[in-house]
């Protein structure tokens, strides 16, 4: 069996709130089997020790706030992973933009075919490299558009001074685009390492385990026990739906993209 | 009855029952999410499973590129609309779209990338060469290569269905057209072409055409493909005394062709050009100056004024764009895709031998231009004649259309005595080899 993160891909195909509920249904069914079949073992050890409960407090207080700060300081550097593919797809179609004003003033026939060139990039982007992102598939096609508009810009040989400082800034905010298209394409499987998820699972198996050392009433156990999973499992959740930047809930939409391609469709 | 309990199981009650409540609990709790939890969930089958992959193999970038990416966002369109109305036999269309950069070698290894990946049909190829070296890929991997552009004929494979125009349904009508009171009754045309196997063969043909007509061919020239000098020719063309050219120039050496004219001050309608490969398409790179008044000769062009064309132009601008242009080899092009669904329909299944099956049987469909029947024993389609005028707009006025259908052939017996084909029967039937290089 494999542990590697892109195994556990599939997971994102599941509607959202029903994944949530599946992360928080597996950590409250772990506790709860284990408070059935591992606790009545676990607690031999520690049964006839005065102030049981208090050192099992204390040890789980410590491990807590190690814990905790590994799933904070985990979830941030997640959530800093979407947010930067997000700045990267906003200044791709920033400079898609630029580069659209910019040729828009190129002599025709040469406007216009550079124009239709990058509305068909942005329709592609919209249309078919989106969904392959949200499968964790970096789309190849998008480059096959690029470079054909490449090859047209290029095809432009500039007549007067005017000509020339819009096609050196043309090309300059091609290199742009490049850059930005490249940076949104790294970003489609950038994930957290699996020597964290590793870490973070161990760590929450610990926790649990520490929880069924307490010595109280079975009921009181599974329900205090039982909160506690369910909110680690509701932080595994969000620590995994953010760990693709293109996939699940909390991931980049082509919004950008769409708004600039309406923009494009109505001049 | 607590009263009848053993001391020592006295402690044990109340965990057996708290046990069995929790079990009931956790019963009751999973009844009650399993809902939610399932809903939206599908069985873990594989994916491609619903969907079935289809392969478009047109030039994106390089010379060919000015005509073929508007085959590409056709078939893309024909295959959207397909998946929007549910796919086909249940499966939506997964296209996948390589750029072979307008080289042949590059085609044979994007058709083999295509065939491998699984798919089970492709659309695509420009050039006869392109199609030649496509060829032996889907006869070994038993796939249908669709082929929507205009060719010389002289081929048959039982795993290409050809949708363009061959030179009995184009070249042949166009020469009768110009010596014609239509095309103004010329005598003496210069055929000039692109330097690889259609034009060759087209003009091969064109000049067993004319044997004993009062049309005469004055001179043959080629370029390479992508070549934009054509001063020398146009000095040749002039010199040859012609009232008239045939054009096969493929892709952007157009360009250079109707510079050349313009620059010699040809006037079109004393030398108009007769092109076999320029369509709306095209147009929108040439300079209007430089080409109005001139010639294409077409199965399809955008200014056809039926509703079933006003309405598919429209559909295609809306999504892609309102400075698009439609044409043909783009209107064969939807028509072919639209004859592969209906062939899958027919047939119940994507296998190939399956569809070939089908296709005996015959299939027609309302195209834009007019209805199209696929032969069953060529595998080519029925097509319109159709002469177009360009104008300023970059557009055609239309002044010539054969009132049905033309049958196709690809060995017209003046040409190729002795070659026929019959898929429903034998096959190929083979004449004697012909060398389209030699004399006529």
């Amino acid at each position: 069996m494999s542990f590697a993160p892109q195994d556990w891909f599939w997971l994102y195909d599941i509607p959202t709130p029903q994944l949530a509920l599946w992360f928080v249904a597996a950590f409250v069914g772990f506790y709860w089997l284990g408070s059935i079949l591992v606790r009545p073992l676990l607690r031999q050890f520690i049964r006839h020790t005065a102030g049981a409960n208090d050192i099992v407090g204390y040890v789980l207080s410590c491990f807590c706030v190690f814990y905790g700060l590994l799933l904070g300081l985990i979830a941030v550097t997640a959530y800093q992973n979407v947010s930067t593919a997000g700045e990267n797809v906003t200044r791709e179609a920033a400079a898609l933009s630029a580069l659209y004003e910019d040729v828009s003033r190129y002599p025709e026939p040469h406007g216009q075919n550079l124009r239709w060139l990058l509305r068909d990039y942005t329709r592609y982007v919209i249309r078919y490299a989106w969904p392959l992102q949200r499968r964790g598939i970096i789309p190849e096609e998008g480059t096959i558009r690029a470079e054909a508009f490449h090859e047209k810009l290029l095809e432009f040989q500039p007549r007067t001074p005017a000509e020339e400082i819009i096609h050196a800034e043309a090309l300059r905010q091609f290199n742009n685009f490049l850059e930005f298209r490249r940076m949104r394409l790294l970003s489609v499987n950038a994930t957290l390492p699996a020597a964290m998820w590793y870490v973070m699972i161990l760590g929450a198996v610990l926790n649990i385990a520490i929880c069924w050392l307490f010595d109280m009433r079975f009921i009181t156990q599974l329900v205090l026990g039982g909160i506690l999973a369910a909110y680690l499992g509701t932080m595994m959740f969000l620590i995994f739906d953010m760990n693709q930047p293109f996939r699940g809930d909390v991931s980049i939409t082509p919004e950008a993209f769409e708004m600039l391609y309406r923009r494009m469709d109505e001049e | 009855m607590g009263s009848a309990i053993p001391l020592g199981d006295a402690t044990l009650l109340p965990r057996r029952r708290a046990l069995a409540g929790g079990a009931a609990a956790t019963l009751a709790a999973a009844r009650l999410l399993a809902p939610a939890l399932f809903a939206g969930c599908t069985s873990g089958g594989d994916p491609r499973g619903r969907t079935v992959r289809v392969g478009l193999l047109h030039s994106q970038t390089g010379p060919l590129a000015i005509s073929a990416t508007g085959l590409r966002d056709i078939e893309l369109h024909a295959c959207e609309r397909i998946n929007a109305g549910g796919g086909i036999l249940g499966r939506t269309l997964d296209v996948r779209a390589p750029n072979p950069r307008s080289r042949p070698d590059l085609f044979v290894k994007r058709a083999r990338q295509l065939v491998d990946e699984g798919a089970v049909a492709l659309f695509g190829c420009w050039t006869s060469l392109s199609r030649k070296a496509v060829l032996p890929i889907v006869e070994e991997a038993r796939r249908l290569l669709f082929y929507a552009v205009s060719y010389e004929g002289n081929e048959s494979s039982p795993y290409c269905v050809y949708g363009g125009m061959l030179p009995n349904q184009q070249i042949m009508p166009a020469l009768d057209w110009l010596a014609g009171a239509g095309g103004g009754r010329r005598r003496k045309v210069f055929l000039v072409g692109s330097d690889y196997v259609f034009p060759r063969t087209a003009n091969f043909v064109a000049r067993r055409h004319l044997a004993g007509k009062d049309l005469k061919p004055v001179g043959t020239a080629y370029v390479p493909l992508g070549d934009r000098d054509f001063g020398a020719v146009v000095k040749r063309i002039r010199e040859s005394g012609a009232d008239c050219v045939l054009s096969t120039v493929n892709g952007d050496s157009n360009l250079g062709l109707f510079a050349a004219l313009a620059d010699a001050m040809i006037d079109p309608a004393k030398l108009p050009v007769v092109s076999t490969s320029i369509a709306e398409d095209e147009l929108r790179s040439l300079l209007p100056a430089q080409v109005q008044g001139h010639y294409a000769v077409s199965s399809y062009f955008q200014s056809l004024d039926t509703p079933a064309n006003r309405e598919w132009v429209s559909g295609f601008r809306r999504e892609f764009g309102f400075d698009r242009v439609t044409g043909d080899p783009m209107e064969p092009d939807w028509c072919l895709v639209h004859l592969w669904k209906l062939a899958v329909e027919k047939a119940g299944s994507f296998d190939t031998e399956a569809l070939r099956q089908a296709f005996r049987d015959g299939l027609e469909f309302a195209g834009p231009g007019g209805p199209v029947r696929l032969d069953p024993k060529t595998q080519h389609t029925t097509k319109f004649f159709r002469v177009g005028r360009i104008r300023a707009d970059r557009q055609f006025d239309i002044v010539h259309a054969s009132e049905v259908p033309l049958d196709p052939d690809p060995y017209p017996q003046v040409a190729f005595p002795g070659w026929s084909v019959d898929w429903t029967k034998d096959g190929v039937t083979r004449g004697p080899e012909v060398d389209i290089d030699g004399p006529v």
